[in-house]
Formats: structure tokens, C-alpha cells, sequence
């Protein structure tokens, strides 16, 4: 495993800093991100609609971890910031972590920077699903409104296992056959929702806005059932760094290293697939953030998937709690769907980072 | 040279084809009406073939008696039954013009939705339209008195408004007396993902307040959207959706009923979560005046017990 002593590519355009130094400042990263991390959350629960004083806030939180008889607030506050800001924010970081690892693993397995996490029918296999569930009759097996995002959730994994069946030649599964068949398949799978979005009319404002994705009726309920599958999928993946280092010279010289690559793309497909269907199953598809956050991160960190991908969780989070926050603060009462703004903040953003270092990023 | 040939070719072929479409139509005869949204247009005195393009058009045009004179209506005009016989012309967004034209109207009411698009092609064949905009109730009684004008049946129209204008005044007569402490607050949902509701300038806001109730999102204008902590924040008393519209009959009301975060509020601890008639509250037409009779049963059960 010689190659893994060669300084990771990022690295290699670093301006002198001695490598260990280089690896010390990205610790140092992590834990950074960690505190901005809880800062902006807690920042978050203070925006809405609804004016809550910071200390207030701050209060309500430390009440419910340990509750005093007297409190100094309505109680609709606390019902507020506990039950409508909290899920909501959790929620959003949950999503921006999920959606940026799974753009980091699809960029880095299949070294290619234009993958994101919708590349092989995730999103519209949910969409499908959404849909479904969208025009379904209401009490549909007893599952009344948790019926979307389960059927979203399987419309995910089902377009993705389909794409991954699809796209297998005799053993093996190439890169190039996956790309090409997510494509196919999602054509074909967005297709089908345009035309049951046209059949259905009373629907079509709910299906919109659910297609671009919104965390505002995030709930407890929620959180919960997300949270199992983007941690462990999460977990898996950052296992897989180093791995995924190797795999970035190429296939055929990763197998050589030793690297099982056919199983190595089963285990990261199946992780990545897990935490973005997760993700989009309860705040629908929420573009820009899995393509975005990963290159921005390689821009400014480098390319060594050891800090790229845990440096992704974390940005990834922050970004899309903020982009949460703008979401309900913008137009307040009203809410603006969340892919609006990734989108609006997002791409300048990667421009001005694309400009601001004019070289190779991939 | 032989591709100039082609394209010459091309070019006097095309011309032809266009030399073919038939000439501007002439503009219509008959009474000059000026519709609710300040169209000026010319209709046949006596209309006998009338097209709705509106579910609240189809109503008014019952309620005064023409039934016999409607050809045709849209897929979602389901009120009164006898309006489900007659011909449908398609969706009420989406009108077949070709099947329109084939029905050969001397009349078409159709609604602001089709500014736009339809209204346009529509005058283009020269067909006659009217449009009918109704932003409130004193508008939907302008628009009834409109079609009992240009279809000459002005009595009919005037006992159906009177009518109207007298369950009216029954209702506010009660409700009108009442201080701002005594109207409860009142959470109109249009739908519920997104969360939706009516805000000023809406037929919904004025049928609450009318009803004696007060509607939370007031500060609003039209539907938006509102964010759930506006409505937990609002507490509101009582809690309004539609209900019997659509794919799904009553997705709206059960979510006000199970959402975790609404069943705190007043209206969820007390149970004051209902369901109306959706037709009959957005369909800018006769039967508001049951709707607002509805409302007013559900924001004040102890003054309209007998209504």
C-alpha cells in the first residue's frame, strides 16, 4: 500500500506548509466545523416567524433538559422552539450531511465531479414514490400521512437497485454503464411523474413544492426514523475513506492494491444510496447541496477523502441548516421551498471558489 | 444553386399554406357587455347555447333557471346534478377549444383562470366570451346579476341576490354586534402540504369574518402559504379545512387533527377541528350564502343553533 505514503492530491498544490502541519490544521478543521456546527444550530432556533428572544431560546432548551415549575414564557414558545425549530433544524443538518457525503462517495467511486447523489435514480425513484402517495387515496393501508415518505423511500432504493441490475455486465458493474443507465432510468422514472403531476389537478401545488424540498413540517416523528439510516450510512462511508483514496488512481490499479472494487461499489452504492433515500424521504429533492458541498470542500481542504468526507458532513449540515433558516426567514410567514435557495446560494458560491483558485479541483 | 431551388421552393409552399388560413374574423355583433374583467365584448341578445367553463359558472347559470340552455360544462362541474348530464368540454384549466368551437356557443362564461390562455384563442374564432371574477360576495351577486342581464332573465336574477342578500343579513345581523374579544380566532386551512391558508381579499377571509370569527392570517393577502409556527403562535380557537374535494377527501382535516404540533393549539385541545363543504366555500357562486351559514354554525354554535 505504497501509494497511500504519497502526499494526497490536494496536497501536492499545498503552498510549502510541511505535511504534517497540513494534516494538524485539518484536525483542527473538523473540530472547528464541529463548534460552528452546534453554534449555527443554536442560532437557528432563535429565527422564525415568530420573534424568540436568544435567552429565551436558550431557556426553553435547558428547561426541557431539566424542567423548574416556574417558566418565564408562553407555552406556545416552547412548543416552538421544541417541537417546530428543533426537528426542523436537526432534520436539515441530517439531509445536508447525508446528501453531501452521498455527492462526495458517487464523486469519488466514480471519479467523476459532475456525480451527485441523484445520479442513479435516487431522486426519482422518490419522486415516483411521492407522487404515489401523493394521489393515493388518503387512509391507504392505515398509514395516513407517513404514507409518502415511505413510499418515497422505497421509490429510491428501487430506482437505484434497478439501475444497479441494469447496469451489470456479467460480474462486474462499470462506471460508465451505472452513469448511463441512472440516466435512462431517470428519464424514464421523471417521465412518468410529469405525467401522473398532469393527470392529478388538486395535487399539483403539494407535489411542486414537495419536489423542491422543505423541512417545514419537520417533525420528531421524523427525525427518528432518519436518523438510524443517514448514521449508519454515514459511518459506513467515512469507514471507506482510505479505500476510497486508493480508488481514485483507477480501477484496474486499485484492484491490484489489493482493493476488491466490485464489492467496495456494492457496499458505498448501498450506503449512499440508504442515507440520501432517507434524506429525500422526508424533505424531498433538494438539489445542489450533494455536488456543491464536496467540491467546496475540496476546494478549500483538499482532495484526501480521510478529511473530505467527514469535512463534507459537517459543511454540509451548517450549509443546509442555514439555507433552512433563510428558507422561513426570507418572506416570512411564508416559506420559500429549501431548493430554491441551495440553489440561489449555492452556485454563485461554487463559482466565486471555482474562480478564486483557478486550478484543477479534480 | 440547387439548394436555392429547394429553398425558394420551400419558401413559396409555406406561403401558400399560410395563404390558406382563413381570413380575421369580423367582429361580433349584438349587446356591448362589459365583463368582470373589464372586457368589453359583444353577445348575441338571447343567448340559447351557453358554454361554462367554471364550476361556479355552471351554478349561477342553474340557479337562474338556464339549465335548459347550457350545452356544455367542465369535467368538475358537479353541482346541481343535472349539470354532470350535460356535455363536458374538458378540464376547467384545460378546455378542449376544438370541442368548444364544434358546440357552436352563442355564449361562454368563463373565469380569470383563462385570461391568459384560453380566453385569447377563444376570441380569435370569434366566439363570444364573458368573464366572470368575483373577488367577494358583492361581486359573485354583480356577476349573477350580469348573466341574468345578457341571458334576459333580470327577475330571476334579482330574487336569487335578494335571497342571497338576505341570508346574508340574517348571519351578520348576529355576528355583527360582536367585539373583537368575543370572535374567535379562527385557522382557515387551504392545504396542508404545503401549509396553506386565505388571507385578506379572499372569498374564505371575508365568509370568517362575516361569520363572526377572526382569521388568523389576516396580515396575509390571498392564499399563501404560512409557517406552522405563525399558527401554534396564533392559537388559534377553531380550525377550517375543505373537505370533499379532489383525490383525497379529507387528507387536510386529518392532518389539522393529528399533527402533533396543531393539537396543542386551543382548537386542538377543545376539538374544534371541522371540515366544509370545499365546493360550496371556493366556488364564487350561489351557495356561499350556505357556506356562510356553515361558518357561522361552526365559529358560533351558540348563536346559530336553529339556522
Amino acid at each position: 500500500m505504497t501509494v497511500l505514503n504519497k502526499p494526497p492530491r490536494g496536497s501536492q498544490y499545498g503552498s510549502g506548509i510541511p505535511p504534517w502541519l497540513w494534516k494538524r490544521s485539518h484536525f483542527f478543521s473538523v473540530f472547528g466545523l464541529c463548534g460552528v456546527l452546534v453554534l449555527v444550530s443554536l442560532m437557528a432556533t432563535t429565527v422564525g416567524s415568530i420573534h424568540v428572544p436568544f435567552l429565551t431560546t436558550i431557556g426553553i432548551i435547558l428547561d426541557r433538559l431539566s424542567p423548574a415549575p416556574d417558566r418565564g414564557w408562553p407555552s406556545f414558545l416552547a412548543t416552538i422552539v421544541i417541537d417546530i425549530r428543533l426537528p426542523r433544524i436537526i432534520m436539515a443538518g441530517l439531509a445536508g450531511a447525508a446528501l453531501a457525503t452521498a455527492g462526495a462517495t458517487y464523486q469519488g467511486l466514480f471519479r467523476n465531479p459532475l456525480a451527485d447523489p441523484y445520479l442513479i435514480g435516487v431522486a426519482q425513484g422518490a419522486s415516483l414514490g411521492a407522487v404515489i402517495g401523493f394521489l393515493l387515496p388518503g387512509d391507504w393501508l392505515g398509514l395516513g400521512n407517513s404514507l409518502i415518505p415511505v413510499l418515497a423511500f422505497s421509490g429510491a432504493v428501487g430506482g437505484a437497485t434497478v439501475v444497479y441490475l441494469l447496469a451489470r455486465v456479467g460480474k462486474t458493474v462499470p462506471v460508465t454503464t451505472l452513469i448511463l443507465a441512472g440516466v435512462a432510468v431517470g428519464a424514464l422514472l421523471s417521465s412518468l411523474v410529469s405525467y401522473l403531476v398532469i393527470r392529478s389537478t388538486s395535487e399539483v401545488h403539494g407535489i411542486m413544492f414537495w419536489l423542491m424540498g422543505s423541512f417545514s413540517l419537520s417533525k420528531w416523528a421524523d427525525v427518528g426514523a432518519a436518523l438510524p439510516y443517514i448514521t449508519a450510512g454515514i459511518i459506513i462511508i467515512l469507514l471507506y475513506a482510505r479505500t476510497l483514496n486508493v480508488m481514485q488512481l483507477d480501477e484496474e490499479q486499485s484492484a491490484q492494491l489489493g482493493v476488491n472494487v466490485e464489492r467496495l461499489k456494492l457496499v458505498l452504492l448501498t450506503a449512499a444510496t440508504l442515507i440520501t433515500a432517507a434524506s429525500v424521504s422526508f424533505a424531498g429533492t433538494i438539489g445542489f447541496v450533494g455536488i456543491i458541498i464536496p467540491h467546496a470542500v475540496r476546494l478549500i481542504w483538499g482532495a484526501d477523502y480521510r478529511f473530505l468526507l467527514p469535512l463534507s458532513v459537517l459543511t454540509g449540515a451548517i450549509f443546509l441548516i442555514l439555507a433552512d433558516v433563510a428558507a422561513r426567514a426570507a418572506l416570512a410567514p411564508m416559506e420559500i421551498p429549501i431548493g430554491v435557495i441551495t440553489a440561489l446560494c449555492g452556485a454563485p458560491f461554487f463559482l466565486y471558489l471555482l474562480r478564486r483558485r483557478k486550478r484543477q479541483i479534480f | 444553386m440547387k439548394k436555392t431551388c429547394w429553398f425558394l421552393l420551400l419558401v413559396i409552399g409555406l406561403s401558400l399554406i399560410s395563404a390558406c388560413a382563413p381570413p380575421a374574423a369580423t367582429g361580433p355583433s349584438g349587446t356591448e357587455i362589459t365583463d368582470q374583467l373589464g372586457r368589453i365584448t359583444f353577445v348575441s341578445p338571447n343567448p340559447q347555447r351557453i358554454i361554462s367553463l367554471a364550476p361556479a359558472n355552471t351554478e349561477i347559470l342553474f340557479a337562474l333557471g338556464l339549465g335548459e340552455r347550457v350545452v356544455a360544462v367542465t369535467d368538475y362541474c358537479d353541482y346541481p346534478p343535472e349539470a354532470e348530464g350535460k356535455e363536458s368540454i374538458g378540464g376547467y384549466s384545460t378546455p378542449d377549444i376544438e370541442k368548444i368551437i364544434a358546440l357552436t356557443p352563442d355564449l361562454i362564461l368563463a373565469d380569470s383562470i383563462h385570461e391568459k390562455r384560453v380566453i385569447p384563442q377563444l376570441e380569435d374564432k370569434g366566439l363570444p366570451v364573458v368573464a366572470l371574477d368575483p373577488r367577494d360576495l358583492n361581486e359573485v351577486m354583480d356577476a349573477i346579476r350580469l348573466v341574468g342581464k345578457i341571458a334576459g332573465v333580470e327577475a330571476a336574477a334579482s330574487r336569487l341576490t335578494g335571497d342571497m342578500q338576505q341570508r346574508i343579513s340574517t348571519v351578520t345581523a348576529l355576528t355583527g354586534p360582536l367585539t373583537p374579544e368575543q370572535r374567535p380566532k379562527v385557522f382557515y386551512a387551504i392545504w396542508h402540504n404545503p401549509l396553506m391558508t386565505a388571507g385578506a381579499g379572499t372569498l374564505h377571509d371575508e365568509l370568517i369574518s362575516k361569520a363572526g370569527g377572526i382569521s388568523i392570517a389576516e396580515g396575509l393577502a390571498g392564499y399563501v402559504e404560512i409557517s406552522l409556527e405563525v399558527v401554534v403562535a396564533a392559537d388559534p380557537a377553531v380550525m377550517i379545512t375543505g373537505a370533499g374535494h379532489g383525490d383525497d377527501a379529507e387528507q387536510t382535516l386529518r392532518f389539522l387533527k393529528t399533527e402533533p404540533r396543531l393539537v396543542k393549539t386551543a382548537a386542538g385541545r377543545n376539538n374544534r377541528v371541522y371540515a366544509i363543504d370545499a365546493n360550496i366555500i371556493s366556488r364564487p357562486g350561489p351557495r356561499l350564502a350556505d357556506a356562510l351559514e356553515e361558518l357561522a354554525r361552526l365559529i358560533h354554535p351558540e348563536l346559530f343553533t336553529k339556522l
